[in-house]
């Protein structure tokens, strides 16, 4: 690749990537119970995360149009062993053992997904015919997920379809009625496609008050752990809801709770201000690409995290029933940090490439 | 957004304009949305903070009670009776069991504890014992209401913070192996826990009594300054009971920080428990178990259901020994007690919780004679001159038809052949019916006789018909019967045969074994009517003495001490000459003892007959009874022995209760380590 480029690197995606993985670090650690070093495989996860990120942004983005169909195959296959023989934990079959360490290809098929609609999406006009492929596209990687059992993830997905579709460009209506269609359909989705335990959390979602001692549990503890927190928050190390135990997994899903009770309205709001950074960061490398599918890419990697966020802090504050979506930088987890700096380096390779002009 | 039709050609320039457009619109919905998650924030945060605070606060910080050390009861040389020890229960937190190790530490715990894997085990576990169809096995903890471990634990997940005590009162080996291999168990937690141990078990049973969980009533009657609460045990027989104020101590109380799990993570302002006072007793428990085996061999020997020896120290009331067969094992109650085992105890027709020694009233027989002597000597009525002829049968005339010989009533003596002429001391020594029949009663033409009112008085001056006041709850008072209560209960008229009844301590009359003791005492002491008391001494836990013992008189009973000498020369007779009753006893040689046999008889109804049970020559069935003091000359013991009808014979108290006495009185003079 040629010097010149590297005056496109996006710096600041960089800068504003590590803060926010420092910041969740410093959490990890604060939240990590006494027996279990999560912050050390943190930092592991860290460096992997970002070689694999370089990496992927000297990776000419244009390439990958070859790759996408291949791509699919792999993709749809590995989720299908994930379900034949994946191994069983947290009550999903979600870890495939790859070599020495444990991936789980949901968080990959995010990633995936994006490449292969980027590609799909780029090259066509975004017409009934094409919306169509594309959902059909989607069911199947969604449908085994959602099989694993992972809903939240199935839906990361649709929510990048979405997103994609909408800067691809899509008409409006076609949102309208996909919006009126899903609310028509929520009924059965209840019945039919939601499982005993997705209904569970939805109910005591309503009323955790139902059982305090069991299911509705962590929806109290995490909210009364946000309240105790007030402007300051109770420092970094002293949250008492978080150091006693009374949070449950604080280290992965419940981690912002961890924030808003150690550091504060303060301390979320500046997690607020760096994620929103980003997302504008990204939205902005999107607006400067180069063709429709860099465009594409950017926006679906700013769609995922900008979802997995919301939905993540929604669930922490009490808005949304809980679902296992991670908050992305912040979480301990691997699989799920790799994920999101192989998406900061598709950006990355988008903005390394956004002027032709220096590609002569 | 205005409606553009489908763009053909790829990538062309209206579509990279509006999917420009749509990243702006992208820009506002992150707006929009982070501003409604920071809305959302502010409000639980700033808005609704303090309530939150507060929760949090009451998660973490809990007022709690520390229970204070319960006073240790030692006997009256600083033998160790009943102590506190730690007890361990096992429970398991299913939240902090990690998923993947759930079936090894399960494993491990069901090994470890002896307890069923799964209700498979449970059920085979449970048919081991017995030939027939087993009952279904007991829950592992009520909560799960699952016998075994792997099921109890599937069914506490749904309230995975709730803990399930799966071990309960663990031996401490193993709980030492659970606590070493706590790192390989989380979620396993090892509580330690007080626990009453009474050394000496059954020996001591109804002397140290039990505790009990306090019950709804018992707090609501408590006063609210001794701070019961409904986890707490009081006791609720014996010294436990009567001595709950000395031996509870005061608890302390602590603000702690704690975990999820409960557990204490900090203290952060404490008040120390007071430790219960010690309490030593006048027990003896060399004496107790010498009484206690000789009184176990007397009523094997005759069949007897129950029984009780009372030791005393006729200088100052102590209780020495104090027995009551059957007994049990109070050990049965720390834990507290299982329903079954609680059950078991109630319903066991040999009634094991009822102490024979205080709580029984039964017919003294002649060892009641010690009271119509003392009585008719003081009273004047005889002098130990007065000389009455005792034949082995008298007719006491009708009180109407006083000269017709065939409406009179027969009186016997329990010697057919009778004893001649007699005065008080032989009449005592050889047990004479007759000559206390008309003491009491007066025989027309040869004495006036003391009458029903004066002897009942000096029953109730020696202490019968009333409690005694012992330290022990549960004590009954016995009855002495007057012509007021004759009319009151039975609607009869009181008639000189009752009188004659009486004297020799028939009829309507029921002591305590203790009350009999504490008449012989009175007689042994010169008159003195002590309480009897078990308490040598009460000290803090630094052994500062906040009690120690001082004789409690009840009464001085108005008897001249030289009158009270006679009673005692008659008991001597009975005990050292040849013709005395219990002569033949065995009583040991070494030490003067002296002696008052009782053969009472009972009614025992039987069902369906309006009559009562008796031998095969007729006779009603009798209990056994002998109390005794020595040294005659300056008397430091005294020993009653009290051996319950067998239902089928006589027993005599001079065969049967005597040999008992012998036996603990030559272990306490000649035996002893003194």
């Amino acid at each position: 690749m040629n010097r010149r480029a590297w005056r496109n690197f996006d710096y600041s995606l960089l800068v504003l990537s590590l803060t926010l993985v420092a910041y969740g670090w410093l959490m990890v650690r604060s939240a990590q119970p006494p027996d279990r070093p999560y912050a050390l495989y943190q930092l592991l996860w860290i460096g992997v995360g970002l070689v694999c990120s370089l990496g992927v942004s000297l990776i000419d983005y244009r390439l990958l149009n070859h790759l996408a169909r291949p791509l699919y195959v792999v993709l749809v296959l590995a989720l299908g062993m994930v379900l034949v023989m994946g191994r069983t934990a947290f009550g999903g079959q979600r870890w495939l053992a790859v070599l020495f360490f444990t991936v789980q290809p949901s968080e990959l098929a995010k990633v995936g997904l994006i490449v292969i609609l980027a590609t799909f999406l780029g090259r066509r006009a975004v017409g009934f015919r094409t919306v169509a492929i594309s959902f059909l596209l989607v069911v199947p990687l969604a449908g085994l997920i959602f099989l694993q059992p992972s809903l939240s993830t199935a839906l990361i997905l649709f929510a990048i379809w979405g997103g994609m579709l909408f800067v691809a460009g899509a008409p409006v209506r076609y949102f309208l009625s996909g919006g009126v269609a899903s609310v028509a359909a929520l009924p059965l989705a209840w019945n039919y496609v939601l499982q005993e335990y997705m209904r569970e959390r939805i109910r005591i979602f309503l009323n955790p008050l139902a059982d305090p001692g069991g299911s509705g549990y962590n929806l109290l503890q995490s909210r009364i752990a946000i309240g105790a927190g007030g402007l300051l928050g109770q420092g970094y190390g002293a949250g008492g809801q978080s150091q006693l135990g009374y949070l449950r997994v604080r280290h992965t899903d419940f981690i912002f709770s961890v924030i808003a009770e150690e550091l504060g309205f303060l301390g979320a709001f500046v997690l607020f201000v760096l994620l929103v950074i980003l997302l504008f960061r990204l939205i902005h490398i999107a607006q400067e690409a180069r063709d429709a599918q860099g465009r594409l890419i950017v926006a679906g990697v700013a769609v995922m995290i900008f979802f997995q966020a919301a939905v993540n802090i929604g669930v922490n504050v009490g808005l949304l029933p809980p679902t296992g979506v991670s908050l992305p930088f912040i979480s301990y987890g691997g699989s799920n940090l790799i994920t999101l700096f192989l998406g900061l380096g598709l950006a990355q390779s988008v903005a390394l490439r956004r002027h032709a002009l220096e590609f002569d | 957004m205005p409606h553009t039709p489908p763009q053909l050609q790829v990538g062309g320039e209206t579509g990279q304009v509006r999917g420009r457009r749509r990243l702006v619109w992208l820009r506002l919905l992150v707006l929009l949305v982070f501003a409604v998650l920071a809305a959302r924030l502010w409000q639980l945060q700033i808005l609704e903070g303090d309530r939150y605070r507060l929760q949090a606060a009451g998660n973490r910080f809990a007022l709690q009670t520390v229970p204070a050390p319960r006073g240790v009861i030692y006997d009256r040389i600083g033998r160790i009776l009943a102590r506190n020890v730690v007890s361990f229960d096992v429970t398991v937190v299913p939240a902090s069991v990690p998923e993947e190790q759930e079936e090894t530490i399960l494993r491990t715990l069901a090994a470890l504890l002896d307890i069923p894997l799964n209700n498979y085990a449970a059920l085979a576990q449970a048919s081991l014992g017995e030939d027939s169809v087993a009952d279904p096995p007991p829950p592992l903890d009520p909560n799960c209401g699952e016998p075994g471990l792997l099921e109890c634990f599937r069914v506490a997940k749904q309230a995975p913070y709730r803990a399930i005590r799966v071990g309960r009162d663990v031996p401490a080996d193993r709980a030492f192996q659970l606590l070493e291999q706590a790192v390989f168990l989380p979620g396993v937690f090892v509580e330690p826990k007080p626990k009453r141990l009474y050394v000496y078990g059954p020996l001591l049973g109804h002397i140290l009594g039990y505790m009990m969980p306090v019950s709804q009533e018992f707090l609501e009657q408590a006063p609210s300054s001794e701070e019961y609460e409904l986890v707490d045990e009081a006791g609720v027989a014996g010294v436990e009971a009567s001595f709950e104020r000395e031996l509870r101590g005061r608890k302390g109380r602590k603000l702690v920080e704690k975990d999820v799990f409960g557990r204490e993570v900090r203290v952060l302002y404490e008040v120390p428990p007071e430790p219960g006072y010690n309490i030593f007793l006048t027990i003896d428990v060399d004496l107790q178990r010498v009484a206690t085996e000789a009184l176990r061999r007397g009523l094997e020997e005759v069949g007897s259901p129950r029984g009780a020896v009372v030791a005393l120290d006729p200088r100052d009331g102590q209780i020495l020994a104090l027995v009551s067969l059957p007994s049990y094992d109070n050990n049965l109650f720390v834990g507290p007690i299982s329903p079954a085992d609680y059950q078991m105890l109630l319903e066991d027709e040999r009634k094991p919780l009822f102490n024979t020694a205080i709580s029984g009233a039964f017919a003294p027989g002649s060892i009641f004679k010690l009271v119509t002597a003392s009585a008719a000597l003081q009273e004047g009525v005889i002098t130990p001159q007065t000389r009455l002829s005792a034949p082995g049968i008298i007719y006491l005339p009708n009180k109407y038809f006083p000269d017709d010989p065939d409406l009179a009533q027969p009186f016997y003596d329990w010697l057919p052949a009778g004893h001649g002429v007699i005065n008080v001391v032989r009449a005592l020594a050889r047990s004479s019916d007759v000559f206390f029949y008309k003491v009491a009663g007066g025989f027309p033409g040869e004495i006036e006789g003391l009458g029903i009112e004066r002897l009942a008085r000096w029953a109730r001056m020696f202490g019968l018909g009333e409690l005694t006041r012992v330290d022990l709850p549960g004590e009954a008072a016995g009855l002495v019967p007057t012509p007021t209560w004759k009319r009151q209960a039975l609607g009869e008229t009181w008639v000189t045969g009752d009188t004659y009844n009486l004297a020799i301590g028939q009829g309507f009359l029921t002591v305590t074994p203790l009350q009999m003791a504490n008449v012989t005492a009175a007689v042994a002491n010169g008159g003195t009517l002590y309480r009897p008391q078990l308490v040598y001494q009460v000290q803090d836990a630094e052994g500062n003495v906040i009690k120690g013992f001082r004789p409690e008189v009840l009464r001085h009973v108005p008897v001249d001490p030289d009158n009270l000498a006679i009673v005692r020369e008659g008991m001597r007779g009975a005990v050292a000459w040849p013709d005395g009753t219990a002569s033949f006893a065995g009583l040991p040689t070494s030490v003067a003892v002296a002696g008052k046999t009782g053969t009472a008889e009972y009614c025992d109804p039987l069902p369906d007959l309006s009559d009562c049970r008796r031998n095969e020559n007729g006779y009603l069935v009798t209990h056994a009874w002998f109390t005794a003091f020595a040294p005659y000359e300056n008397p430091e013991i005294v020993l009653l022995v009290f051996v319950h009808g067998n239902g089928r014979e006589v027993l005599e108290g001079s065969k049967v209760a005597a040999p008992i006495a012998a036996e603990i009185l030559r272990y306490w003079f000649e035996e002893r380590a003194r």
